[in-house]
């Protein structure tokens, strides 16, 4: 019982915290920049909770009570803990941005503790129904982050065209639940693989149709192909430290689900494997494609995003069939989390008032004046180009290994392949930062020095990840 | 000799690099830290040859398990043939400091982190903690060639590194593709080099894993015809970075392919030794006469280091004792005769700002050390008896013989075609009629041409005395040749005119 409530303890910490911030937040007494710092306090404390509870195989929380719809493991708590660090450098980071940018009231960070909170809910939950609330708590926060600033058009299009896709993709997971309610009697993922082991996917239409329509729904939120359009304009619409948030918390969460929900219904990922072999490669090469072509910065990392995407989808397709494979997913989502929010980080006291700096062109000459944010977003590049010795290189090499094991080898070339093509984009800002001279001058004042120390920090994480890989 | 040099040799450069970049220290602080730094390696180095005893096995071995899950150990050692590359490497790079002592605090840095890289590469005994090395070694390069380079730099950047970044990338799934292989054989993850030799690979797929292997080591190298990025980065990297490139970088490729492909993909290699080596020929050829159609100094020894990197390939692709043996040796050589030109070039370059040949000429009279030095890393070069290029080339010609005897003529005879344009160019650089931009042309300091006489001196000794040197390489290329598991026995009868010639008893 006091176990059970450890493990549940990041999640009533950060939960009640954002109810707590969000009553204090009516008085004005409590300025933006306590908020950010209690915010992150929260994450802290968290994390730190969550790094101590020890978790021996999986343990049902509270199962007299939720009857087993939530489940602690391994898998979920390395996901926790990726998520709670990626609300703390938001947080902090987003305490820098706003020394630039004017649109912060205190919700701000009560709406990032809420979504983290839906996070959390979502890495453990084994059931469909809590899998429908939790994605709706972290969605509903992230619709009203992304269109936080409201003087701003291009923020307004990218909510609107997130809320009504996003709507859309809510009501496909509830519609895939019920036809898979219809056909097992129960939501609960150990009940639908236990029906799936005995009767078979493809015996009652009603349990493809569902699995069908919560395929559509994940693959939405996880930006996979075919739909990943939305992705581009959303993450160029939000405000920077909301696109990292999004880019790295909400695409952890969503991978934990995934992979959840596949490796429970083990015989369910069977089934499904050519089709997300086909979504995972198309994904890739999609994300590629687009990103090629982009001219801002934003919009290049929403397609990278893509991409990498299409790399814990390899991860997925190759899960259940060894050991390790849930915690390769795991190290790649934080060392992308790290090589992401670290550019993010930078971008957020970079970018200028206003984020006038956007394109590629913007950011020329940077090392000339600003050697060590170029040589730190160098480092973040670099670990999301896969070069060693950095995190994403470990990740990116755990994937291939996981792919290759479990005899997709065509899937692991094509992966290499394309994070060859991703070499170019990612080349082309440190070509951009470094060999050409500067257009403008990068010299107005830091306002606040957290968003650099949380850049420094992510550095030492994307070196740190990869020499001592843990979790593995 | 403590137990950890080679770590030592590997890191002390490389943290010296960050440090120099992180501070803000001037340009003559970081080129005496570079100078102190390189010395420093080389003097243990040194102590390193002096205590490495010819047993062909790997010796100073360092083994730390590092991701335990999957066998990857931190593991280091060295034979007699990365001994030699890593001596390669010590001796010529310190040169550097000594020659420019002008340039930006980046420059020396770079070079002193490229240094480390290429050392980890050659002692690296664990694969992925070889390609770890083999790719950061790609980075002081990427950057020095942008920041440094000249007019025409970033494209010449961008396809060098997306070239190798390529072929390594390739390297990597075929890496994995052999651990998962050793897993399904042996049941258990391990990636260290000579385990991987005891694989027993077969298929279709290990073909292309083998390919995935050769292309990143040909892109190196570079073998045609994957060559196409060389021209242009030599030409237009600092004449520091091109002496990198051609002298040690270009080497680790060729000793990539002899420390992994060769005991790993015995049979695959067998199997397709014949069309490396006509390719190696082609590479000779190809570059040999495009050099003498060049008119930049600078890019006409850039396809004459390629040329010559094919007659190394071609030793390193013959499959027997003599070619191998050759093929290494031909690796000092060369590293020591090219880096001493390409240096040397930098200093013509510096002096006159030109590279035209034809704006040259009569400098033999206004610089006669430097027209001697030059003179004998040339004709090095080009396989003069009593230089180290000689007895290199004559191996490998030996050995290309026993193995096909085409393949050996082609090679003996490609030679005469580096002879060729060597000599017309040191006719119009160094004699023919003055040239008022060499008119000032001054020669080398004191303190230049102390530092060039000790590899000068490597020079001559290697052609006249190899013995001590061969002692130290030929247990270990026996030793490739005499591994239990050997397919190299079995060679395609059609590999080689006559079967027996071809493998060692």
């Amino acid at each position: 019982m006091t176990n059970d409530l450890m493990l549940l303890m990041p999640l009533i910490v950060v939960g009640v915290g954002a109810i707590t911030l969000m009553i204090a937040s009516t008085y004005n007494k409590l300025s933006h920049e306590v908020a950010a710092f209690v915010t992150a306090g929260l994450f802290a404390l968290a994390f730190l909770v969550q790094v101590t509870s020890c978790i021996a195989g999986d343990t049902i929380l509270f199962s007299d009570i939720f009857s087993g719809i939530l489940v602690a493991s391994k898998f979920s708590k390395a996901a926790g803990l990726i998520i709670l660090a990626c609300g703390f450098f938001t947080a902090l980071s987003s305490q820098s941005y706003f020394k630039q940018n004017d649109f912060c009231s205190t919700e701000y960070y009560c709406l990032i503790a809420y979504a983290a909170a839906g996070m959390l809910l979502l890495t453990m939950a084994q059931e469909l129904i809590t899998i429908f609330i939790a994605l709706e708590i972290m969605s509903l926060a992230i619709y009203i982050l992304v269109g936080y600033d409201r003087d701003n058009v291009i923020s307004a299009e990218a909510v609107l065209k997130y809320l009504i896709l996003g709507a859309f993709a809510g009501t496909f997971l509830a519609m895939g639940s019920a036809l898979i309610y219809g056909a097992v009697g129960s939501t609960k993922f150990v009940k639908i693989g236990e029906y799936i082991a005995s009767v078979g996917l493809t015996q009652s239409p009603l349990m493809i149709g569902g699995a069908f329509f919560i395929f559509v729904a994940l693959l939405f939120k996880a930006a996979a192909f075919p739909f990943h359009a939305w992705v581009i304009d959303v993450y160029d619409g939000a405000s920077v430290p909301v696109t990292g948030y999004m880019a790295t918390g909400l695409k952890t969460a969503i991978f934990a689900v995934f992979a959840n929900f596949l490796v429970t219904d083990g015989a369910l990922q069977q089934k499904w494997i050519t089709f997300l072999f086909y979504i995972a490669v198309l994904t890739m090469f999609a994300g590629n494609l687009i990103a090629i072509g982009q001219q801002s910065l934003k919009r290049m990392l929403a397609a990278s995003g893509i991409v990498h995407s299409g790399y814990l989808l390899i991860a997925l397709v190759a899960v259940g069939s060894t050991e390790f494979t849930g915690s390769v997913i795991a190290y790649y989502l934080a060392a992308y989390a790290a090589g992401t929010l670290g550019i993010f980080c930078a971008l957020s006291y970079l970018g200028g008032a206003n984020e006038t700096r956007k394109t590629f062109d913007d950011f020329k000459g940077l090392a000339q004046s600003r050697p060590y944010s170029a040589a730190a977003i160098t480092v973040f590049l670099l670990s999301m180009a896969g070069i060693p010795p950095t995190a994403g290189f470990m990740g990116k090499f755990y994937i291939i290994t996981s792919a290759i094991n479990a005899g997709q080898v065509t899937l692991a070339v094509l992966g290499i392949l394309s994070s060859i093509i991703s070499i170019w984009y990612y080349l082309r800002l440190i070509v951009n930062m470094y060999f050409y001279n500067a257009e403008e001058q990068f010299n107005e004042p830091v306002l606040s020095s957290f968003a650099p120390a949380c850049t420094l920090a992510l550095v030492v994480c994307v070196f740190a990840i990869s020499l001592y890989p843990i979790m593995i | 000799m403590f137990e950890h040099v080679l770590s030592v040799i590997i890191f002390l450069p490389i943290v010296a690099g960050l440090l120099l970049l992180v501070s803000p220290a001037s340009r003559t602080v970081s080129r005496f830290t570079g100078m102190a730094v390189s010395l420093a390696a080389l003097v243990l180095s040194l102590d390193l040859y002096t205590g490495f005893q010819s047993t062909g096995y790997l010796e100073f071995v360092e083994k730390v398990p590092w991701i335990t899950s999957l066998g990857i150990s931190y593991y280091l050692g060295i034979d007699g043939i990365s001994l030699f590359i890593l001596m390669a490497a010590s001796v010529l790079l310190p040169m550097v400091y000594f020659i420019f002592g002008t340039r930006e605090k980046g420059y020396y840095a770079n070079l002193l982190i490229v240094q480390g890289a290429m050392t980890g590469a050659i002692c690296a005994a664990d694969m992925i903690l070889f390609y770890i090395f083999w790719e950061v070694m790609l980075l002081p390069v990427f950057f020095m060639l942008g920041l440094y380079g000249g007019t025409k730099r970033l494209p010449a950047t961008l396809k060098i590194t997306l070239y190798t970044i390529a072929g390594s990338l390739l390297m990597l799934a075929a890496i994995v593709y052999l651990g998962v292989s050793y897993h399904a054989q042996f049941n258990e993850w391990n990636f260290s080099m000579e385990k991987m030799a005891q694989l027993n690979l077969t298929g279709e797929i290990a073909a292309i894993a083998f390919f995935g292997f050769m292309i990143a080591f040909a892109i190196k190298i570079p073998l045609f015809p994957f060559h196409t990025w060389l021209p242009d980065a030599y030409t237009e990297a600092p004449t520091a970075t091109t002496f990198v490139l051609s002298a040690i970088m270009a080497k680790i490729g060729v000793y990539g392919v002899i420390r992994f492909v060769i005991p790993v993909f015995d049979y695959e290699f067998a199997r397709f030794a014949l069309l490396l080596t006509y390719l190696g020929v082609i590479g000779m050829m190809y570059c040999g006469l495009a050099a003498i159609a060049q008119k930049d100094f600078k890019r006409m020894l850039a396809f004459s280091s390629a040329s010559h990197m094919g007659v190394i390939a071609v030793g390193a692709f013959c499959m027997n004792i003599q070619a191998l043996t050759g093929s290494i040796y031909q690796i000092i050589a060369h590293a020591t005769s090219t880096g001493v030109l390409f240096l040397l070039l930098g200093i013509l370059e510096e002096r006159s700002n030109t590279r035209t040949i034809s704006d040259f000429g009569g400098i033999a009279s206004k610089a006669p050390v430097f027209a001697v030095y030059f003179a004998i890393a040339m004709l090095a070069s080009v396989g003069l008896p009593g230089t180290s290029g000689f007895i290199g080339e004559f191996m490998i010609v030996l050995g290309a013989i026993k193995f096909n005897a085409i393949i050996g003529v082609l090679t003996g005879t490609t030679l005469i075609i580096g002879v060729c344009y060597m000599l017309w160019l040191f006719q119009r650089v160094f004699f023919e009629k003055g040239n008022p931009r060499t008119e000032q042309f001054k020669d080398l300091s004191l303190v230049e041409g102390l530092t060039f006489l000790p590899v000068i001196v490597l020079i001559l000794l290697m052609g006249i005395y190899p013995q001590p040197f061969l002692s130290k390489i030929t247990p270990s290329t026996a030793l490739q040749f005499n591994q239990p598991t050997h397919t190299l026995a079995h060679a395609p009868a059609e590999n080689a005119l006559k079967l027996e010639l071809t493998t060692e008893k």
